[in-house]
């Protein structure tokens, strides 16, 4: 345990490094504020699960290390039923949600992703995942996992999270 | 060659009869009670469990940290927000149902529990806007003459709930202008954390409306490094901990609130290496004016983590004491804190593996695991 922590601070830290993203959170601030009403988002969640309890591989969708999760908090729903970009069956994306930047090593490329909750059913219970980069308090609601993104929904119970790429974030 | 057996089945019946006529007498017949709760103790915690792996089922657990026994349970539902009375008599647990269990209609309550029995003893429903998010003390709060109770709404406008608790009423909704929670002070005023690193707060009249309400200047900065949104009540207000380990103590004895300069808990040396980071990642012992801190070595992104070690400081002097190093002990990483505010305190450590750990808070001395108390606990409150 102590030694997967060591690495998840490490992968962290390492991926902090490489990533350049003022600009980036410039773009967002603007992409935020041209989404108007739709600020974002609730999820519960403290910090259980850090990279650490999830086996698979880095590059797998089903592991928390992923590069696409570098802000989620929850479940995820590609344990679930779902990927890391669709629901499990069933369920319902949550139309709010708050949106983020994460660097793909595979190619090099900063991309920003949203990070949706699917609703309506209860938690998935199943490789929860807790990551922060560039996460920020609930006063800052744009930046911030952990509001229920599901609250809006006719159903906001929530079951399990997506990252869902929207583009290439311009440097 | 007959007589042999008889003998023993002689033998035996002797042997029965013995034993038969020195068996204990019968247990008696028992009646089936209900176990009232002893007296309060102060080594009380309550135990927020979220329940996460399956979240429409959170509850308290209240646990003794002398006897190392749970006492009780008040359930909690989905994502709740919780709070004490001023006078420790109630429990307000703000929550969300479905009608079909899981799914359906949605009411938001809030539901009251007598601490002397733990049993229900009302209840207020809600609009569906309560905050749904991670615990903290502020998304539920008395005013401290208890006759207004104040929720956090987010929809993800935000904006609070005004509750009459005595008479069971919702008096109003305020709006706080994208500001989020609500931290209690007084008879009547309610300040929310700003986006802008402000509080703005808001002064009612004694029907529960608004009266005035005013913007402070910023208190710490949300872009260079941001606060916790997790204060810690001391003698005359909170504190309020940094990403980057700063203290920033926050007076709310006067008209408005007044801000101390912020002191670090770490050194420059440490400043960016070591870090707070929990669900509960303070607490302080007021008449002792110790501040306990899960702390962990970690750069940004990590401020969830829970912590390696509990680190303990001097309120007055700014001045690291003691380092616990928790995790070196044999726990996982600790999530939430809570002091008692007695002279003997103990500092209860809940964690990762969701055990609570039971310390001597002037010594560090470990005294006892209680296993698996919960699911997540990720949040405790003194009775």
């Amino acid at each position: 345990m102590r030694s997967l922590d060591h690495l998840f601070e490490h992968s962290s830290r390492s991926l902090a490094r490489r990533t350049s993203r003022r600009s980036l959170l410039a773009s967002l601030g603007q992409l935020l504020t041209g989404a108007a009403l739709l600020q974002l988002l609730p999820v519960d969640r403290g910090g259980r699960a850090w990279a650490s309890e999830a086996a698979p591989k880095p590059d797998s969708p089903e592991s928390c290390e992923y590069w696409k999760y570098c802000a989620i908090d929850g479940f995820l729903c590609s344990c679930c039923g779902g990927t890391s970009s669709s629901c499990p069956p069933g369920t319902a994306p949550s139309p709010i949600t708050w949106i983020g930047t994460c660097h793909n090593p595979g190619d090099g490329r900063d991309y920003i992703v949203s990070y949706n909750d699917c609703c309506g059913k209860t938690s998935c219970g199943n490789c929860e995942c807790n990551r922060n980069e560039r996460e920020k308090p609930m006063y800052r609601p744009s930046r911030n996992n952990d509001l229920n993104w599901c609250m809006a929904n006719a159903d906001s119970n929530y079951h399990c999270s997506v990252s869902v790429i929207l583009g290439v974030a311009e440097k | 060659m007959r007589s042999a057996p008889l003998r023993s089945a002689a033998t035996l019946c002797l042997t029965f009869s013995v034993l038969v006529h020195a068996a204990p007498p019968p247990l008696p017949a028992e009646h089936l009670t209900v176990q009232p709760l002893p007296p309060k103790s102060p080594h009380w915690v309550y135990v927020y469990d979220e329940a996460f792996d399956n979240e429409i089922d959170a509850r308290l657990h209240l646990f003794d940290g002398d006897s190392y026994r749970r006492l009780g349970q008040i359930d909690a539902g989905y994502l709740p927000s919780v709070s004490l009375s001023p006078d420790g008599a109630t429990t307000a647990v703000a929550t969300t149902y479905f009608a079909r269990g899981s799914r359906g209609t949605r009411t938001d309550v809030v539901e009251f529990t007598d601490n002397t029995t733990l049993a229900p003893s009302g209840e207020i429903v809600l609009p569906p806007k309560r905050a749904q998010t991670a615990p903290t003390i502020f998304n539920i709060g008395y005013s401290t003459d208890g006759h207004f109770l104040y929720v956090a709404y987010v929809t993800p406008a935000a904006s609070f709930g005004v509750l009459d608790p005595l008479h069971g009423t919702v008096l109003g909704e305020i709006d706080t202008a994208g500001c989020v929670l609500v931290i209690p002070w007084g008879p009547n005023r309610v300040s929310s954390i700003c986006e802008s690193g402000r509080l703005l707060t808001l002064t009612l009249d004694a029907q529960g409306r608004e009266a005035a309400r005013a913007l402070s200047e910023p208190f710490f900065d949300p872009d260079r490094d941001p606060v916790f949104v997790q204060g810690i009540p001391t003698t005359g207000g909170y504190a309020f901990l940094s990403f980057l380990g700063e203290v920033h103590e926050v007076d709310l004895s006067g008209a408005q609130p007044a801000f101390t300069p912020p002191w670090s808990m770490v050194s420059p040396a440490e400043r960016g290496r070591w870090r707070p980071g929990a669900d509960q990642v303070g607490a302080i012992h007021r008449g002792l004016g110790r501040l306990y801190v899960p702390m962990h070595p970690g750069g940004e992104g990590t401020h969830k983590d829970g912590g390696t070690e509990i680190w303990v400081f001097d309120m007055a002097g700014h001045r690291r004491l003691a380092r616990w190093p928790v995790q070196a002990a044999g726990l996982s990483r600790v999530l939430a804190v809570q002091v008692s505010q007695d002279p003997a305190p103990i500092l209860f450590a809940a964690t990762h593996a969701a055990d609570v750990a039971v310390l001597d808070a002037l010594s560090g001395k470990l005294r006892h695991v209680e296993k698996h108390l919960g699911q997540t606990p990720w949040m405790m409150l003194n009775p």
